[in-house]
């Protein structure tokens, strides 16, 4: 079998194609996790933007469900890691063991070597092990014992974390948050939901009627119909200058990296595909900016004493930073004159 | 004391400073001390109620009960409870002295005594605006509105003046009303917080705040703008432009008096004079002769269609003498007699023309500054006024006999003197008038004598100061010889006219009958015998007076042998009929029966100002021209935003694509750049930018930091669009965001239409004032400007500092510090 490389994913879709397949992903996680439409497409965007997904909120709220129903809806090699403090390196990468009927040493692949990697609790690991997940996600491969073993496409890891639970967790290290295309939280369901909930679940897990609706190579033809959006010069623009204003913001101490600008617009492409068009907007940029920047980003300990949250930091950036405009500049726009604070301090008000 | 209490006592202060214009109407000062006192009490009563936390309509309710209170006390029937509580006759009895003031206000000239009805007209009106200010600034906290209120006590003194208000009022009203503005905002931004200066220090007790200070500056300029762009501006009466004008050619006796209440305007306030019942003093005049004709001032030469006007006297000063008409061989006729009087005007009586006897010969007491006019026979002059003047001159008294002026010859056609005197506006109700009163005269006396005694009781004419049209234009001219009714100055200028009709030289001459006093043998003239007559010119005898007002309605008119009194019964061959002369008292007559002199004035304006006719088309040419100038200037944001709409409706109109633009090919990567799709994105480009600016006018804020799909989205909330314009709406922010940002540009000719409808739906839910300013004054075209005002003034101030710093780099004083380092 030759696996697929991430170079040729295979031809992309016509709309019609893409909105059908995706739609019916969406709905398939959708009969497990219910009242989240949002935070579900968002996770399909991930995935069709190449990226990895980190499910942050309290226990009970759905994150691993969330996790299993995305790998279930898609009929590829799933594989879940339940990350414990004495999880090994080796147990993530795999590792290289002798053989005795061949008098060698054979490589065992480890989790990672699937499609989908769900890892439950991430941070309950020691960051020993969680390390070894920095290779796989970046850059797709494993390197074990000084051979490199390429990873197939797609490759997801999505991964939960609790967030209010500090004892016995080791918070990620920056390298690896930065690594996770969106940190989304789940948030509590409504009570309508909830109420929907409690009917379905009473009787079965529908986590186990779930059927794939989708394989690899369909994911494989969705990424590349995703790579073929439209990101105007403008759209593009405007990402830089929101990643950048996240390292200019004088809240916050370590802003956002390139690759962050990377991620950001692709999985904005994502999302455009999903709502059916096939170019980038603003509006996909605005709405993405918290989950694929906020988890990045550290803010000052003034910040952070302030209770400063890097989302409402990021919301704020959102918020006042002007749309690039190609065209001459507008007479409302008065911030574009340049800041305003610095003026008013200029003036000694 | 919190703010709104201090702010409430300041609001008093500033309505007292706002009153001062009324100084300018009183005589005296009680209706100062009865302001301050209602004034004070209505801001005690506000101030307690605010201190016992009253709501706001008990504050209002208690400062008009306490207004109340105040003014019956103050002007009590007698029948009060306690003097204090009105009663029913109270307001019975201020009723009545609204009916005293109104007729006060028709009988009175300015100054005014202190009467009743006036004074209890002016307590209320000061405490009314009191009330006003203080509940437009204290509980409404609108300051500026208050300057409505003031505004009003201040058009009282300039309806009543007939031409300029003394200026001083206005500044110490100004300086109120700014002191409240003041005030108010010192209390807001004590509220907000501490004062600031400039480098960001608290501000000291003892030192102005910057602010306050720029604050004071842009005051002081504001009033003195107020105070010194009339004086600037011609056509305002005391218009500086037209002083210098005068004293650069020498016009002097204009007429318009530049002294205080005591002036007279040839015939402008010559009604008004008259009408004023008060009776003030103007000239004592001493004459060795016995029985005086009038003491003569001025004269009103020029007839066109404006009525009867004074030319500029021109003439050689005093001290160079005048020339004896006797010697003049074309007014030598008659006989001659020379008498001496002594003139002492009084302080209430400031003109630039002297009233002398005609004619003099000999004028002492009177400095260089006068002069003397041989033509008009007026003694004038361009530099002083006769105010408190005391002078004495020798004068010739004429005596013609009818006889003798049967002997006048007609002068020439070509004579200076009849082609200047007998020019006449056409009228033929006149014409036909005359030709029909002068056949069969043969001499010219005769033809004058026609026309003089067709204004007898017999033909219907009356004397009233109610005149019908005070104007004193040929209309109203003419108007009289239909209605027959008039006083002096029609009976004057009306026969000098049909005189002139006649082909024979005749004017209007001005000055005082000889009064009703006599003190010895000094006769003592006061406003009310002011008057007006008529001079023909007789060849060989000169200019001779015709007096064609019924002697019984004026006090102290004479007659002369050569024109008897018309409606004299007893004997036609009296020479006078002096001041005891039945029924001479005509005063009553005006006092009861007249309107406010302000209106005869007002009206007769233009027909006193120094350059006539053409002057007053001037003045009134140019406040036209400046009122179109205001109106169009104030259309010009409106014109330029519909400019502006009309080229990006053609933008946006379509042109017909003849190739249809297709759907981008599958999986194209690159934006599709045709003509079409590029007249597409500005298209939408247009009609984006016209929608942001209809969203300014319409005051829908904008935010730069939205994308055309939100902002669409904001605008059918915040708006309240429904139906086809919120579907007009979000078509045109797709437009424009895939415009932007898809390889492919909406393509369609919806846009225009879709604008519309988003104006109209805009339109629709936008109160009035705002759906106006978007029409008339669009804040979109407005703020575009500012910016580029902004932006032009920034790049100035770059140049100049960039040029600042090239000359310091040259400058010798930096080369000499870098030689002595």
């Amino acid at each position: 079998m030759t696996t697929p490389t991430w170079d040729e994913p295979g031809g992309p879709l016509q709309g019609d194609e893409f909105r059908a397949a995706s739609e019916a992903i969406i709905a398939n996680i959708e009969q497990v996790i219910e009242g989240k439409s949002a935070t579900v497409r968002l996770a399909l965007a991930v995935m069709l933007a190449e990226g990895h997904l980190l499910i942050e909120d309290v226990p009970g709220v759905g994150k691993t469900k969330l996790a299993k129903a995305l790998a279930r809806s898609i009929d590829c090699s799933v594989r879940r890691i339940q990350f414990t403090p004495d999880l090994l390196p080796s147990d993530v990468t795999g590792v290289s063991v002798y053989n005795q009927e061949t008098r060698d040493f054979e490589f065992k692949p480890g989790a990672v070597f699937a499609n989908l990697v769900v890892g439950d609790e991430i941070n309950r690991a020691s960051p020993k092990t969680q390390s070894a997940l920095l290779e796989c996600m970046e850059e797709r491969q494993v390197t074990v014992d000084g051979t490199t073993y390429e990873l197939q496409a797609p490759f997801m890891v999505i991964a939960t974390q609790n967030p209010i639970e500090m004892e016995g967790t080791y918070p990620l290290p920056e390298a690896q948050r930065d690594r996770f295309t969106a940190r989304i939280a789940m948030g509590y369901p409504d009570p309508r939901a909830e109420l929907a909930m409690l009917g379905g679940h009473g009787a079965v897990d529908p986590l186990n009627k779930l059927r794939a609706v989708a394989d690899a190579a369909l994911v494989r033809r969705l990424i590349a119909t995703v790579r073929d959006v439209h990101a105007a010069d403008a759209v593009q623009q405007y990402a830089i200058a929101l990643v950048t204003a996240t390292r200019e913001a004088p809240e916050i101490r370590l802003g956002a990296s390139p690759r962050s600008t990377l991620q950001l617009v692709r999985t904005a492409k994502a999302v455009a595909a999903l709502e059916g068009r096939d170019y980038v907007l603003p509006d996909d940029l605005q709405a993405l900016a918290v989950p694929v920047l906020a988890h990045r980003i550290i803010p000052t300990a003034d910040a952070q004493l302030n209770r400063r949250t890097t989302d409402a930091i990021v919301a704020e950036i959102v918020h006042r930073l002007p749309l690039p405009h190609d065209r001459s500049r507008s007479p409302y726009d008065t911030r574009a004159t340049g800041d305003g604070r610095a003026q008013y301090e200029s003036r000694g008000l | 004391m919190t703010g709104r209490r201090r702010l409430g006592l300041v609001a008093a202060a500033a309505t007292l400073l706002a009153a001062a214009p009324l100084s300018a109407i009183f005589d005296t000062w009680t209706w100062l001390l009865q302001c301050i006192l209602a004034v004070g009490l209505v801001a005690g009563a506000a101030v307690l109620a605010r201190t016992l936390r009253f709501p706001t309509w008990a504050q209002i309710a208690g400062m008009i009960l306490v207004l109340l209170l105040t003014l019956t006390w103050m002007f009590p029937s007698g029948e009060e409870l306690l003097a204090l509580l009105p009663t029913p006759s109270t307001f019975n009895h201020f009723g009545e002295l609204f009916t005293e003031a109104g007729n006060d206000t028709r009988s009175y000239g300015v100054p005014v005594p202190d009467r009743d009805g006036l004074l209890f007209l002016a307590a209320l009106g000061i405490g009314s605006v009191a009330i006003a200010v203080d509940v437009l600034t204290v509980i409404a906290r609108r300051p500026a509105l208050a300057g409505l209120p003031m505004l009003a006590i201040y058009s009282v003194p300039v309806a009543v003046y007939v031409d300029s208000v003394p200026v001083v009022p206005f500044i110490v009203g100004a300086v109120g009303f700014l002191w409240l503005l003041v005030a108010d905002n010192v209390d807001r931004v004590r509220r907000f917080g501490r004062r600031f200066t400039g480098d960001g220090r608290d501000v000291d007790v003892w030192e102005p705040s910057p602010l306050a200070a720029a604050g004071r500056r842009l005051a002081m300029i504001g009033v003195a703008a107020a105070v010194l762009l009339p004086l600037i501006v011609p056509g305002l009466d005391t218009g500086l432009l037209n002083r210098l004008t005068q004293v650069g050619t020498g016009v002097g006796g204009n007429g318009t008096g530049t002294g205080g209440n005591g002036r007279i305007n040839l015939f402008a306030s010559l009604t008004g004079q008259l009408n004023q019942s008060k009776t003030t003093d103007f000239v004592r005049v001493r004459t060795t002769e016995r029985d005086p004709f009038y003491l003569r001032f001025g004269v009103a030469d020029v007839l066109s269609a404006d009525g009867f006007s004074n030319r500029t006297p021109t003439g050689r000063p005093l001290s160079r003498g005048i020339d004896d008409p006797r010697r003049n061989d074309r007014t030598d006729g008659g006989s001659y007699q020379q008498y001496h009087a002594e003139v002492e005007v009084t302080d209430d009586f400031g003109q630039t023309l002297a009233p002398v006897y005609s004619l003099p010969v000999d004028v002492d007491g009177l400095d260089g500054a006068w002069s003397y006019d041989p033509n008009s026979q007026v003694v004038f002059s361009n530099r002083t006024t006769t105010k408190g003047q005391k002078y004495s001159f020798d004068y010739i008294r004429a005596k013609y006999t009818p006889g003798e002026l049967r002997r006048s010859e007609p002068l020439a056609e070509d004579d200076p003197i009849r082609t200047q005197y007998t020019s006449v506006p056409d009228d033929p109700k006149v014409e036909a008038l005359v030709a029909a009163r002068i056949k069969g005269e043969d001499t010219q006396y005769d033809k004058v004598m026609a026309l003089y005694r067709y204004f007898s009781r017999e033909n219907g004419f009356s004397y009233s100061l109610q005149a019908a049209d005070p104007t004193g234009g040929a209309s109203a001219i003419s108007a009289f010889l239909e209605n027959k009714t008039g006083y002096c100055q029609q009976y004057a200028a009306a026969l000098a006219w049909m005189v002139r009709e006649a082909g024979i030289p005749a004017r209007v001459a001005f000055g005082f009958t000889r009064g009703s006093t006599r003190d010895g043998d000094t006769y003592v003239l006061t406003n009310r015998n002011a008057h007006a007559w008529t001079e023909v010119y007789l060849d060989g005898y000169g200019w001779i007076p015709f007096d064609a007002t019924p002697a019984a309605a004026v006090v102290g008119s004479s007659r002369s042998e050569w024109a008897p009194d018309n409606d004299r019964v007893e004997t036609p061959t009296a020479t006078s009929s002096s001041s005891s002369a039945p029924g001479a008292d005509a005063s009553s007559g005006p006092d009861s029966n007249d309107r406010a002199d302000r209106d005869l004035g007002a009206g007769a304006l233009d027909n006193a100002g120094a350059p006539p006719s053409s002057g007053a088309s001037a003045t009134g040419l140019i406040v036209a021209g400046s009122a179109a100038l205001v109106i169009a200037l104030l259309l010009v944001p409106a014109l330029r935003r519909i400019l502006v709409r009309r080229r990006r409706h053609a933008a946006t109109t379509p042109v017909r694509v003849t190739a249809a633009a297709g759907p981008a090919p599958p999986g194209a990567r690159d934006v599709t750049v045709t003509t079409e799709s590029a007249r597409a994105r500005e298209d939408a480009h247009a009609a984006w930018d016209e929608l942001v600016d209809t969203m300014v006018d319409y005051r829908v804020p904008v935010d730069p930091t939205e994308t055309p799909r939100h902002t669409a989205r904001r605008l059918i909330r915040e708006a309240e669009l429904e139906g086809t314009p919120a579907d007009a709406a979000t078509l045109l922010g797709q437009a424009e965001e895939r415009a932007r940002y898809a390889r492919t540009p909406l393509q369609g000719d919806g846009l225009a239409s879709a604008l519309t409808q988003v104006r109209r739906g805009l339109a629709h839910t936008a109160p009035r004032g705002t759906r106006l300013a978007a029409v008339l004054l669009p804040p979109s075209v407005i703020l575009r400007w500012r910016m580029g005002l902004g932006d032009a003034s920034a790049r100035w101030m770059g140049t100049l500092s960039r040029g600042r710093d090239v000359l310091v780099r040259f400058s010798p004083r930096r080369l000499l510090a870098n030689r002595s380092r």
